[in-house]
């Protein structure tokens, strides 16, 4: 397992894909800074909610990362696994990689290691530059650098790698599902931007609300209420969301382990061809 | 039994591949490679060698049969820790270097970074391995394929159609690495439709035609007795001639020619008795088949067709 590790290691630090990604995730963090500070300074209309400059301040920087990370993140950790896993027929590397010694299944679990560690590296950036462009707002606007406390930070870093990780395990499941990259991760952001979105609207209409709990049960469903259960009054009010964090938590770690157990099952029965 | 002393490294039982859709793609080959020799696996387009070298290094599951590879089965960590394999084209990561895409495979297959320098120079391609792998040219390809399988320094080095789309002088470069690997007493397994690649590299060939193993036997013995081919006037008188020289039974006649069963360095020595009895020699040439007639004569293909 360590040199499967250690060889999708080598082979995914230099990969375009990761250092692009990494790129965006931090340009969308600054981007996000950017213009919630305009529209702190600038209210404008009421049509608009108004953003409270309390929330661009360092102590609120792991609720105010949120957004970046679901989501936008999600999107690209979907792309990302897609790539991974759909790349390695494209290119005939799965067949290189199978034919080296390690067994099938050493190999996925190997390869999963690596991308989930990798999605822990793009969760770093979104953090660091998340606190970065809070410390830099709260410089200029002569505001006190506060943090949070340490158990939040780590709780916030959690829930966003595990968003990243459910996510990436979606695209990484897709590719390997239907060993194509492209259409991989087209079927995946479908069905994160629009199909599960429809789904469960549809779902929540059915005799006035009687099945939600289904509607609960979907993937981004939990993604939405884990990341909207960092807030705070500088936010202003919100509603109570309908799935807890902890079922939530509960509910995303089962999709992960769902994704690639049945992506392994794959593996080690399909011939490759 | 001791898997390394063993005479045979890969061996089949009836290996059967049937896919899904009802295709048999390759029907019950018993087939058999010797240690230290370099086997050639011929068969045209789609007759079942690539599904048949898959199976052999488990990337696909036989439907009935069984199969050994170097004493272990096919797709074993075991079997793979000693096999080196290039099927069909070579698989490597387009935005990493021919020296990383090594030490890609290299980690993967618990070998030492130091072996992918030694590989590179054993292909040549050492002065080229920093350029990226998607800037390579085919030959470029199919060398650096060539030396991840060498990375693992196997006893079995499998070769799927390794010439595929190189020039001649690419296909001349790359039967010459071939042909020093197997020299080096390595066992190689090589599968090809290049005739002349086959005849000239190895040691024994299996035929392989619609999924069935036809033959497998030496070149030599595929390619039959060496002969000499004369044409002369008289013909009566010729042939008592040779009779006289060779006995008659190394002497047939047929269609005006004598097809001689004898060495074709006895050609001098049959022109000058024929000179001497003032017989006129209008043609005299060794006789040997080619592959490419026994090939076709095995397979049931038309040659030009």
């Amino acid at each position: 397992m360590i040199a499967t590790i250690k060889s999708e290691w080598r082979k995914n630090r230099f990969r375009p894909a990761f250092l692009v990604s990494s790129g965006v995730i931090a340009a969308i963090t600054v981007l996000l800074y950017g213009v919630s500070w305009y529209q702190a300074l600038n209210p404008g209309t009421a049509a608009r909610r108004a953003v409270s400059i309390l929330t661009l301040y360092p102590d609120q920087f792991v609720n105010n990362v949120m957004g970046a990370g679901f989501p936008l993140g999600a999107a690209i950790a979907i792309v990302l696994g897609a790539l991974i896993a759909g790349s390695e027929y494209s290119w005939g590397t799965m067949k290189t990689s199978l034919t080296q010694g390690p067994g099938r299944l050493t190999m996925w679990f190997g390869r999963v290691v690596a991308f989930e560690a990798w999605m822990g590296i793009i969760t770093v950036i979104l953090f660091v530059v998340g606190a970065a462009s809070s410390v830099v707002v709260a410089s200029f606007q002569g505001h006190t650098i506060a943090w949070p406390a340490l158990i939040d930070i780590a709780k916030g870093f959690g829930t966003i790698w595990l968003v990243f990780a459910v996510n990436g395990a979606i695209g990484l499941a897709l590719g390997t599902l239907i060993r194509s990259s492209a259409a991989a991760l087209g079927v995946g952001l479908i069905y994160v931007l629009a199909v599960e979105v429809i789904a469960v609207r549809f779902i929540d209409s059915i005799n006035s609300g009687a099945y939600q709990w289904i509607g609960n049960l979907f993937v981004n469903q939990n993604a939405t209420a884990l990341t909207q259960s960092f807030t705070s009054p500088a936010f202003g009010p919100s509603a109570t969301p309908a799935i807890s964090a902890d079922q939530a938590v509960v509910v995303l770690f089962a999709y992960f382990a769902g994704l690639v157990i049945v992506a392994a099952a794959l593996i080690r029965r399909r011939d490759v061809t | 039994m001791d898997n390394t002393t063993s005479t045979t490294i890969v061996e089949t039982h009836s290996l059967t591949k049937r896919y899904g859709s009802g295709v048999l793609a390759v029907n019950s080959v018993d087939m058999s490679v010797r240690r230290g020799e370099v086997y050639g696996f011929l068969g045209p387009n789609g007759a079942g060698k690539t599904t048949t070298l898959r199976m052999l290094v488990g990337l696909i599951r036989p439907t009935s049969g069984t199969a050994t590879v170097a004493g272990h089965t096919p797709g074993s960590p075991a079997s793979l820790a000693r096999i080196g394999a290039l099927i069909e084209s070579p698989g490597f990561y387009p935005y990493l270097s021919g020296r990383e895409n090594l030490k890609v495979v290299a980690d993967m297959a618990s070998v030492s970074q130091k072996r992918v320098d030694e590989v590179l120079d054993m292909v040549e391609l050492t002065s080229r391995a920093g350029r990226k792998f998607g800037t390579y040219s085919t030959g470029m390809k199919q060398r650096l394929g060539v030396a991840g399988a060498l990375l693992k320094d196997p006893d079995l080095l499998i070769l799927d159609e390794p010439s595929n789309g190189l020039d001649p002088q690419g296909m001349a470069e790359m039967r010459k690495l071939i042909k020093d690997i197997g020299a080096g007493g390595r066992t190689v397994l090589l599968s090809s439709h290049l005739l002349g690649e086959v005849e000239q590299i190895c040691d024994r060939v299996g035929v392989i035609s619609n999924g069935r193993l036809v033959i497998q036997s030496t070149v030599q013995e595929l390619l039959g007795e060496k002969g000499v081919i004369v044409r002369a006037q008289p013909a009566d008188l010729a042939g008592e001639v040779l009779t006289r020289m060779f006995g008659p039974e190394a002497v047939v006649r047929e269609d005006g020619y004598f097809h001689l069963k004898t060495d074709p360095g006895q050609s001098l020595e049959i022109n000058r008795q024929l000179m001497a009895s003032s017989i006129g020699v209008s043609e005299l040439r060794p006789f040997e088949r080619s592959l490419e007639e026994v090939f076709f004569q095995l397979t049931g293909e038309k040659q030009g067709s």
